[in-house]
């Protein structure tokens, strides 16, 4: 291989490519001095000063009494101290269009004033009690929530956490098929408790500790896959596993419509449906995990599996479901959530009277403010600038995602695909200085993740595409 | 490639015609035809059997359903009831004689009650039979010495066991502890053990019950014949790799692999594929184990372990079946830096290098080195595919013959394009094949592979018995 790596790279350097490097070099230089400094969008907002301790005083605080295992964006991390809509401000008042959202996570702006009242609206009235009592916040909430699911998918358990979301969609249809395997894809990523760490696939993510009974099958990437855009055959990978390393039967296969933490990556096209039906064969459930692209985040649709024409067994959710508050939601047929009466289950704060009065809150937001559509409108556009950057830079060599669920990947060699993680960090860092905070992801870490809150306008699109557009002509 | 497929294509039309042909004759012209060809004969073998007088095999069949759990299963509409081996034939309570193409699951190694071996046996038994490790006796070194000589490199140590599923389970075992890591990688289609553990090495769905099956996980298998990849070694290694980096912590605890798949159909691996893949696993920080359970004591012909064929020198093998021809008996070996793990806590094995079965390993090792059955693997064996391709070219419905040695796989299609597998027909050869006098047996996750592994003293007039018995029953169709 290594060989072979470099026969290619000797072929590479012959003469005519040097021409085209060299004019690309000579082009980039011309370019140079016609790409403005772009400015942030007008906001009409200032933020009060700031009188808190410093971000240096804080990250010696993190470093001394926080785990070793919080990590930080950037070579100087900034210290945000206000959000508003689509924007963050840190120390010095300085603001940031938010490309991330937190981590897909505050999908109708930070501090969204409807948002923000249910929380303390409830807050006031009652902030705890438990399940074991009634109240009307939760089953409102179950109520809007499974009216945004299509089949029989109506019954629905809270939980904190996309993880533990994860984790309890994983023990029902264990309990359902009375299997213990799951499939999910490598590349995935579905949480990092000691059951949900198994399906999630990135080295980077797995502890050296017994994950037992998942299998992960071959990712359809149509950017880096070994079959491209068929889907049929990274599905055969599925049938493959279920007619070799395991009993010919599953509890469940596991994935996300779009690959968040493994790179903005979308399925195959064909590949959805194909493993759906093998899996509905041996009797397994299928599992939509839904963290980040749920909540109208595509565009196109409310779901992301939407977009591929399966009606899952089991929906996950969470991040974007409460704007930022701790909460998930497992969404199936009445039929399978009957598993979980065979024994006690029970979650303290799941479904508790200020979250799901917040989640409601959330729902009400995305439909009377149409996010979904403008996630659409505004995502299909930053797709299209940013595709149109691909053709100006060599260093972009794919541009994926749909809606506000972008990804942009950066490669030192287009046709080797050789991750750029070295530009990739710098680029972050300068968009950073420029004003933007944007995601990072993929197994090589070479991969910007654009999922900003869905108020993202496109002024603010234009903003993140120019951004990037100086910061490359800089390099 | 195109040239190479030309040929083949040509003979599929001249098989195709003649089927055609075959089709139209007046049925009166077939039986006239099918009565001209005579059924092949056993080669002969000097020998009589001694009269039976035990019960009969309904007798027999009637208890084992009574008494046995309901997962033995058993081969054959009528199931044989076998009374007496010889060599590399067994025969049944009528004094029938079978050639044996399949020895007992790949086991008997030098044949069936080989004289030398049974006196290594008998003469252990009357003296010492049992008294455990705890004491020292002569025989475990002695073995243990003569099986080291056999192995490359700094493979020295040997843990005894009594089964390849425990020399399996040790194995794995052993690379966890020596990595530090828990992750194991097999291959799909692989087999190696039904224990709890090792059953979830195994990659066989119809051998998996549903249970937990620990930290495994199957990687593509490097199958020349039904492979994504065809024979690229490099393609398959990258799924390994691929494994790796999304499905594990980038550490691994060990890979194990036959190097012919037996259970999976004599399956060999894509050429070069262990040498890219121990590089991969050594790099992530684990060991690879070589399952030579089946393809051990020079079955393969070219070497006496399979894995050499593929130019690897593993950090544990693990072996049973053949090691003993027949003796419960199975073995570890690893380098004594591996080896040390087991040091840290007590581990002990009862029957583990038992005196009886270390004197008939030895034997074993003995009967091999001085009959030459490597060499005459590599000899009767090559005649026997040989034989079998061109087989092959007389009949569509073959799809491919492989393996290695006495070794060999023969697998039925009932499409070659598609290699759709012809379990029917299987199954009905598979008969057809006993009455005349032929135990064979079948393997590959649908159960359309001939399994062709006979004691190691097969000679070539029993290797054309075999071969004319499968013409004539393939004939039969």
């Amino acid at each position: 291989m290594t060989v072979f790596l470099a026969t290619r790279l000797v072929l590479r350097r012959s003469p005519p490519l040097l021409w085209r490097r060299s004019f690309s070099r000579a082009a980039v230089e011309a370019e140079k001095d016609t790409v403005a400094v772009p400015s942030l969008p007008l906001f009409d907002y200032s933020p009060p000063p700031y009188a808190g301790p410093t971000a240096d005083e804080i990250l010696a605080k993190r470093r001394e009494y926080l785990s070793p295992s919080i990590l930080h964006f950037y070579k100087n991390p900034v210290n945000i101290v206000e959000g508003k809509k689509q924007y963050l401000f840190d120390e010095k008042g300085r603001r940031y269009v938010d490309a991330f959202g937190g981590i897909a996570t505050v999908c109708c702006g930070h501090c969204h004033p409807d948002v923000v009242e249910a929380i303390v609206n409830q807050t006031k009235k009652l902030q705890h009690s438990t399940v074991l009592y009634l109240n009307n916040a939760i089953a409102d909430f179950a109520q809007a929530l499974t009216s945004k699911l299509p089949g029989n998918l109506k019954v629905v358990f809270f939980t904190n956490s996309g993880t533990e979301a994860n984790e309890l969609a994983i023990l029902i249809a264990r309990l359902y098929t009375g299997c213990h395997d799951i499939i999910s894809l490598r590349n995935a990523y579905h949480g990092n408790a000691a059951g949900t760490m198994g399906a999630t696939a990135q080295s980077i993510w797995k502890f050296n500790v017994v994950q037992s009974g998942v299998h992960h099958a071959v990712n359809p990437d149509p950017y880096r896959g070994i079959f491209g855009s068929d889907g049929e055959k990274y599905a055969r990978d599925v049938q493959d596993i279920i007619n070799f390393g395991t009993s010919g039967n599953v509890a469940a296969f596991i994935s996300e419509a779009i690959q968040g933490v493994g790179g903005i990556i979308e399925l195959a096209p064909g590949y959805l449906p194909a493993v759906y039906n093998t899996i509905k064969k041996t009797g397994g459930l299928f599992i939509a995990d839904e963290v980040q692209a749920g909540f109208g985040r595509t565009g196109s649709h409310f779901w992301g599996f939407e977009a591929h024409n399966v009606v899952p067994d089991i929906v996950t959710m969470a991040k974007g479901i409460g704007n930022g508050i701790p909460l998930g939601a497992v969404v199936t047929t009445p039929e399978i959530a009957e598993v979980l009466t065979r024994r006690s289950y029970f979650n303290t704060f799941g479904g508790n009277p200020v979250c799901t009065a917040a989640g409601l809150a959330v729902l009400k937001v995305i439909e009377k403010e149409q996010l979904q559509q403008n996630a659409f409108v505004v995502g299909s556009y930053l797709k299209e600038r940013l595709t149109a950057l691909k053709d100006k830079y060599e260093l972009i060599g794919d541009v994926r995602g749909r809606g506000l669920m972008l990804g942009v990947e950066l490669v030192t060699d287009r046709e080797l695909k050789t991750p750029a993680k070295g530009e990739t960090l710098h680029v972050m860092d300068q968009m950073k200085e420029l004003g933007v905070l944007i995601g990072k992801g993929g197994y090589y870490g070479n991969v910007f993740r654009i999922t900003p809150p869905l108020c993202f306008t496109k002024e603010d699109a234009d903003f993140v595409a120019d951004a990037m557009d100086l910061t490359l002509s800089r390099m | 490639m195109a040239a190479m497929q030309r040929p083949l294509k040509r003979t599929i039309a001249i098989a195709k015609q003649r089927a055609c042909f075959s089709s139209l004759l007046p049925s009166a012209a077939a039986a006239a035809a099918a009565d001209t060809v005579a059924p092949p004969q056993l080669p002969p073998f000097d020998h009589q059997p001694h009269p039976y007088n035990g019960p009969s095999a309904d007798e027999v069949f009637a208890k084992r359903k009574t008494f046995l759990g309901p997962s033995v299963f058993h081969y054959y509409k009528k199931p044989l009831n076998i009374v007496e081996g010889k060599m590399q034939y067994l025969y049944d309570d009528s004094g029938r004689r079978y050639l044996d193409a399949f020895a007992g699951i790949v086991t008997v190694s030098c044949g069936h009650c080989h004289p030398e071996i049974l006196n290594a046996i008998t003469e252990q038994s009357k003296l010492l039979q049992h008294a455990t490790t705890i004491y020292l006796h002569h025989t475990i070194g002695d073995f243990a010495e003569a099986l080291a000589a056999k192995m490359p490199g700094n493979l020295k140590v040997v843990y005894f066991v009594n089964s390849g599923s425990e020399a399996n389970e040790l194995a794995m075992m052993m690379a966890r502890l020596y990595t530090g890591n828990l992750g194991m990688i097999s291959l799909r289609n692989a087999y190696h053990g039904g224990s709890s553990s090792t059953l979830g090495l195994t990659a066989l769905n119809s051998w998996k019950y549903p249970i937990p099956e620990g930290h495994v996980h199957h990687v593509m298998n490097p199958d020349p014949y039904h492979g994504a990849f065809g024979t690229d070694a490099a393609s398959y290694a990258n799924d390994v790799q691929d494994h790796i980096d999304y499905g594990t912590s980038g550490k691994v605890a060990g890979f194990i692999a036959e190097s012919i798949q037996g259970v999976g159909g004599a399956v060999e691996l894509a050429p070069g594929y262990l040498k890219l893949v121990y590089d991969i696993i050594h790099k992530a920080g684990g060991v690879c184990i070589a399952d030579e359970v089946q393809t051990g004591f020079g079955r393969t012909g070219s070497h006496y372990w399979g894995f050499e064929t593929q130019g690897v020198i593993p950090d544990i093998v693990t072996m049973a079946k053949g090691i003993g021809n027949g003796l419960p008996l199975g073995a570890v070996v690893t380098t004594p830096e591996i080896a040390s793990v087991m040091a840290q806590k007590i581990q002990f094995n009862t029957f583990g290098g038992n005196p009886v079965c270390s004197a008939g390993g030895l034997a074993v090792l003995r009967v091999l080195d001085k009959e030459k059955r490597q060499a005459h693997c590599a000899d009767v064996g090559s005649y026997l595919l040989e034989r079998l391709r061109f087989l092959m070219e007389r009949h569509d419905i073959i799809g491919n013959v492989r393996g290695r040695g006495l070794m060999v796989g023969l697998e039925l299609v009932t499409d070659r394009t598609n290699k759709t597998p012809a379990k029917a027909e299987t199954a009905v050869v598979f008969e057809k094949l006993r009455e005349l006098g032929v135990l064979v047996g079948k393997g590959g996750l649908h159960g359309n592979v001939f399994r062709i592994k006979p004691p190691m003293c097969f000679s070539k007039d029993d290797a054309d018995f075999l071969v004319d018995a499968l013409d004539y029953s393939l004939s039969k169709l």
